[in-house]
């Protein structure tokens, strides 16, 4: 005898976790234009009159700042990243050089070393060279902990690309530098748009190294700047939930937007 | 490379010379970022030193011995395990048994269910964690709000206060997080299953459930192995959320390696201490990710 489920019963299951995964997010929306009086005394219910004047108030009080900040410190890391791991990854797997070996083995290990285990080397480091309270401080680490996935995700990229193109250009007087620069990385933009979804969401929601590389106020990225705001208006709720809401906004916006190539980014895939 | 119909000598050290070229700077950047403060973190451990002290002290394998006999290590550890075991049985289980349901079981709207339970994977730990420190408020939060809407008969109470209770409370928010991953995650390998395989089981007279036991399980088995050893990895570097929700508080209650380690280096200024906690995480990260790279060929690099 079969045993059949009803699909009643799988769209139940399903619709029980999405509101579980839901409900949170629909509250933070809602609440962030409430003000505090509506959210203990009538938490699910739409406000009756919007207080957008919520997200005016916290955009002036600086989270406009950290997410500039943000974008900076992310737009220059990804473009940093994928070029340097895109050269790399192009090197160790169609040329045959001394050395690619161990160097694929080294760059393979970094993958499993987590940023937790080199926070006091790097601020130590950091400190003596000035790059304490810079960019760049946060940049160089962020790129050196990206290039082991980056490389490993573009080198199966470029195991696959046609070795036609590569001789043809070769033929037609390219040096090996032009050739990579522009026929095979133009040609790759479907693994290095995957690397930079990947890192750029990772990079935008960073907080550890940031915590411990910024403490100047002024340049504190979007989540060090949560965190700000967590201690200064936590009785403040609707500047707080409007903050997480405006936070949150721009990559759930582009997600919803761009879902597939998130979802495929984000778990691993290059396609 | 065996491209080329001129094999002059001359010719194979120009393209060493190109190959060394695209490779330095990122090797350069990882050699100076990663491996030497590697190095680094392994023997500032083996000092008496803080972030703020003129010098380094030699102590041998004082700190090491010292993490022995300090409780908190202790805890730290039994809350990472803690995390890691709920993580496995909760985000894989149930993102399979979610995977499954959308594989197989439904005929629409396959798309919706998958978008919402992913879309906690673009947020910010840092904005998950305010969120739910406000679900959690013992007072106002909505979580004792709805428990108490539905009369479940459970009682109030401050869901991040309690030492007893915090670690799951932590928990439940990771698995909020992370669970819409592996479910994606998983439902990628349910759909290279050939769909023979199930024709050929309907015919034998499987029911559903016994194909999905049967065939599902068996044909992604090395994807639920990547999918188990991606989440221990995770349960080991869990920082975020527990330094947002808790600050390892209530008194050290839902501590993990991570936020201890912060906590020695950066607020005690035990940096050697904090080094030596780190090395054991990095040992731990390291066998785990050794264990990754030899099972999980296929996933995190290729469909």
């Amino acid at each position: 005898m079969k045993a059949k489920i009803s699909s009643g019963l799988l769209y139940t299951v399903l619709t029980i976790y999405s509101v579980l995964v839901a409900l949170p997010l629909f509250w933070m929306m809602i609440s962030s234009t409430k003000t505090v009086r509506e959210i203990f005394a009538t938490p699910f219910s739409l406000p009756p009159q919007p207080k957008w004047s919520n997200f005016s108030m916290v955009w002036n009080k600086g989270i406009a700042d950290y997410m500039l900040n943000s974008l900076l410190v992310v737009s220059v890391s990804v473009t940093i990243i994928v070029v340097v791991s895109g050269l790399a990854a192009y090197a160790m797997a169609r040329m045959r050089f001394p050395g690619r070996l161990p160097i694929y083995l080294m760059i393979m290990a970094g993958y499993a070393i987590p940023i937790h285990t080199v926070l006091v080397p790097i601020y130590i480091m950091e400190n003596t060279f000035h790059m304490l309270d810079q960019y760049i401080g946060l940049i160089g680490p962020y790129v050196a902990f990206a290039i082991p996935f980056s490389v490993l995700l573009l080198y199966s990229f470029f195991m696959e690309f046609p070795q036609d193109l590569e001789d043809a250009a070769h033929l037609d007087g390219c040096s090996t530098f032009q050739m990579v620069t522009r026929v095979v990385l133009p040609l790759s933009m479907p693994g290095l748009s995957s690397v930079a979804i990947f890192q750029g969401v990772f990079l935008w929601n960073e907080f550890l190294l940031a915590l411990i590389v910024i403490s100047d106020g002024a340049k504190k990225t979007l989540p060090l700047g949560l965190t700000v705001f967590q201690g200064e208006w936590s009785t403040n709720w609707p500047n707080l939930l409007a903050a997480i809401t405006l936070a949150t906004l721009p990559l759930l916006l582009l997600y919803i937007v761009l879902q597939k190539q998130f979802i495929n980014s984000l778990t691993g895939f290059s396609k | 490379m065996t491209t080329t119909n001129k094999p002059r000598s001359s010719w194979f050290k120009r393209e060493y010379l190109d190959a060394y070229i695209l490779i330095a700077p990122a090797v350069l950047i990882f050699l100076f970022f990663v491996i030497y403060p590697l190095f680094r973190t392994i023997q500032v451990s083996f000092y008496d030193y803080g972030l703020t002290d003129p010098v380094m002290k030699f102590i041998g394998l004082q700190n090491y011995i010292e993490m022995t006999k300090d409780p908190v290590i202790w805890t730290a550890l039994k809350n990472n395990v803690i995390i890691l075991v709920g993580s496995v049985i909760v985000q894989v289980g149930m993102g399979l048994i979610l995977a499954a349901i959308l594989n197989r079981g439904i005929r629409y709207g396959r798309t919706i269910f998958r978008t919402i339970h992913f879309a906690p994977m673009v947020m910010s730990v840092v904005a998950v964690g305010v969120l739910w420190q406000l679900v959690y408020d013992p007072g106002v939060g909505i979580l004792n709000k709805l428990l108490k809407l539905m009369h479940l008969g459970v009682p109030q109470q401050g869901w991040l206060g309690d030492p007893h209770l915090v670690i799951y409370s932590v928990l439940v928010v990771a698995c909020w997080q992370y669970t819409g991953f592996m479910m994606v995650l998983l439902l990628a390998g349910m759909q290279s299953v050939p769909i023979e395989l199930y024709e050929a089981a309907r015919i034998d007279g499987a029911s559903e459930i016994q194909s999905f036991l049967y065939v599902t399980i068996p044909c992604i088995r090395n994807v639920i192995l990547a999918a188990v050893l991606i989440t221990m990895i995770g349960a080991f570097k869990v920082f975020d959320i527990v330094y947002v929700l808790t600050r390892g508080g209530p008194a050290n209650a839902s501590q993990v390696l991570g936020t201890y380690i912060y906590y020695q280096a950066f607020t005690n200024n035990m940096a050697g201490y904090g080094s030596a906690i780190a090395v054991v995480l990095l040992v731990i990260a390291i066998a785990l990710g050794i264990v990754q790279l030899r099972f999980s060929r296929g996933v995190g690099g290729r469909a």
